[in-house]
């Protein structure tokens, strides 16, 4: 009789367990709701299918990742019809949000093909002729985006500045001089870098086609949240529908992590190779 | 890797791209002998172009004071042991470097050998400056407390190398070398702050400036060069320490090109850590008064022969009117000649830009003024 009970019991844990617990599917689901969310924390995530994706090591093309980190991303998608979300969660306990010499950035992004194709460009960042687009996400932009200032006082606290000549007295009632004052001394930012800020969004719009072709996308149109995790973090990025795609259309995905202190940048990073992308 | 050849080596050696030397190649000699480290080169480059946010702690150009003295910290020491086997040898009576460069010693997944520095690394622009290595006690006279009882100062900029390390290490080719001047650049539109070029410069004379997310370095003031200018660390050279131009390889040296010159011709001008195979067209005259271990691990085989040769320019009267034209005008001279006492700097049209007197007129006083009847002293 004991033992029938434990069974029962066995049997009931088991049975609760299994409700909470989804079995990732092979492909990315993309789940049909009403709106499309940036928050990672919304309720609307926990009814949509969730795939695991296994990531490699970028070791095709120098500088190489040699010491795997992140071994896993989890994702699910959603669209309203117009736009697409994904979040993504992986794990990383420390939190690298703080830019400087030696000092990389906890980043993730998705790419996928600008054309639906049977003949698939290649997964490390497309081919000549055959364009994938990112986007791409970065704690320290989320952090700047969240309110943290945009100066040297947020990553060096004691740091003292003399003087900006940009900041200079005969300057500060004339914001045109101040702005072309700063822009000499900001040469990325005086160039229009969307990369090099103000920052907007804590995603960037990109476009490549092969290793060491990534360039800015010709519009922003991505956006996106992450939020740290008690053991990792979990990221939404959303854009708009890939053209063509519909559900008898399907395309393709994949996905690259960077964990700032295991000094993943670039091409140093974790990465997948394509997923079937799927509308349901 | 393709095959590039190497003069400074005295061979050929492994590099990431295809040999392509410039039509022509910006160089600069620097005399150490003559630097009092008063860092009036430092601000004038900073002032003109790192004042920004993002650039607080660039310095494009920096004065150390050797053996400490460093920036940012140990750059030289961190690469030199990170390179095995620094052996030079000779063929032909000629030096050839026999060991391994950054990029024939580069590691398994990595474009050069290299490291990074850590944010602290930039914290002191030149630890031990001009101070003695140990504590005073009160009331005590200074002793220098170790046996290198020499220091000297060493000017840095970017060296503007043939073959750059930061240009080989990043993989996006954002940096590029100019075709026709040989300035090395970092586009800063294509730059996405990897910071490759940071870990890949042996010199560590790239910045990653954390506002804008990209890296920044030295551009030899290149509007002015376009000009025909020096640029701005070389004009508001104090000591007169600094003199720009463009070199030649030596097969082409050519006598009246100042560089060419000092550095082909005479061999009193050395680059700095020629062993790491990166071609640098900054070229120092090496220091006459301190240790020939230190400054030929430092300036390389060339170091013995280019003192002898320094201490000996009161007898060459050639090379001490060269380098009484080191910054007596702002123009690039482009070739020089010696007139009797004179020394004569051109443009590259042979145009007249500065003549300089390079023997002073001596005037004794004798001890007693006879017309005043009164004796003469020193003071004031």
């Amino acid at each position: 009789m004991r033992f029938v009970t434990s069974l029962t019991i066995l049997a009931l844990l088991f049975a609760t367990s299994c409700s909470k617990v989804q079995v990732p599917t092979a492909e990315v689901n993309v789940a049909q709701v009403k709106e499309v969310t940036l928050d990672p924390n919304a309720a609307v995530w926990d009814a949509v299918s969730l795939h695991t994706s296994k990531m490699i090591l970028q070791d095709l093309v120098e500088p190489r990742l040699l010491e795997p980190s992140t071994s896993e991303v989890m994702v699910k998608a959603i669209t309203n019809g117009s736009e697409m979300a994904f979040r993504l969660e992986w794990m990383d306990e420390s939190q690298s949000d703080m830019p400087g010499p030696r000092h990389f950035i906890d980043g993730c992004a998705v790419q996928i093909p600008s054309k639906i194709d049977p003949n698939v460009p290649a997964p490390q960042m497309g081919e000549i002729g055959k364009t994938v687009e990112i986007s791409y996400w970065r704690a320290d932009w989320q952090a700047i985006v969240e309110g943290r200032a945009d100066n040297i006082n947020a990553i060096y606290p004691n740091a003292s500045i003399d003087h900006y000549p940009a900041e200079a007295k005969p300057l500060e009632n004339n914001p045109q001089a101040q702005a072309e004052t700063a822009a000499r001394y900001s040469p990325a930012r005086a160039l229009g870098s969307r990369r090099s800020g103000p920052r907007e969004q804590p995603v960037e719009d990109l476009i490549a086609e092969g290793p060491s072709t990534l360039s800015p996308a010709p519009n922003a149109v991505s956006k996106g949240k992450g939020v740290k995790t008690a053991k990792g973090w979990a990221v939404v990025i959303s854009r708009p529908m890939p053209a063509g795609f519909s559900a008898s259309s399907p395309s393709q995905i994949a996905f690259a992590v960077w964990e700032g202190s295991h000094i993943e940048v670039g091409a140093r990073k974790m990465r997948t190779g394509w997923v079937p992308l799927i509308l349901k | 890797m393709a095959r590039v050849n190497n003069w400074q080596l005295g061979r050929e050696m492994s590099y990431w791209y295809p040999e392509s030397r410039p039509q022509k190649q910006f160089a600069a000699v620097f005399d150490t002998n003559k630097c009092i480290a008063c860092q009036t080169c430092t601000l004038a480059c900073k002032t003109t172009w790192t004042s920004g946010k993002g650039q607080e702690y660039m310095l494009w150009n920096n004065v150390e004071s050797k053996p400490y003295g460093s920036y940012p910290l140990a750059w030289d020491l961190n690469l030199l042991s990170l390179l095995d086997g620094q052996n030079w040898g000779e063929e032909n009576g000629q030096p050839v470097y026999k060991g391994s460069t950054i990029f024939e010693s580069a590691p398994a997944g990595e474009r050069v050998l290299g490291w990074r520095p850590e944010s602290e690394d930039y914290a002191y622009p030149n630890v031990g400056e001009d101070d003695c290595a140990g504590g005073i006690e009160h009331g005590a006279s200074m002793e220098v407390p170790h046996a290198m009882s020499w220091f000297y100062y060493l000017a840095r900029i970017c060296n503007h190398c043939t073959y750059p390390g930061c240009l080989a290490s990043c993989p996006r080719g954002s940096i590029y070398k100019r075709p026709d001047d040989g300035i090395v650049l970092v586009d800063q539109g294509r730059c996405r702050g990897y910071q490759e070029c940071v870990r890949g410069c042996p010199y560590k004379k790239v910045f990653f400036n954390p506002m804008t997310s990209t890296s920044e370095k030295c551009i030899a003031c290149f509007p002015k060069i376009e000009q025909g200018i020096s640029p701005q660390c070389f004009e508001n050279c104090i000591g007169k320490i600094r003199v720009a131009g463009f070199i030649n390889t030596p097969d082409k040296a050519e006598a009246d090109n100042p560089i060419d010159y000092l550095v082909h011709i005479k061999k009193v001008a050395l680059p700095l850590f020629p062993q790491f195979g990166l071609e640098p067209n900054v070229y120092y005259i090496p220091p006459i008064h301190v240790p020939a271990a230190f400054t030929r691990q430092m300036f390389g085989p060339g170091t013995d022969r280019a003192v002898e040769i320094y201490r000996n320019a009161p007898n060459d009267p050639d090379l001490t009117s060269l380098l009484g034209l080191f910054g007596s005008t702002e123009r690039i001279v482009r070739k020089w000649k010696r007139v009797g006492d004179k020394a004569i700097g051109m443009d590259e049209n042979g145009q007249e830009l500065v003549n300089v007197p390079f023997k002073e007129p001596i005037h004794i006083r004798p001890a007693y003024d006879k017309l005043y009847q009164i004796t003469r002293t020193n003071c004031p």
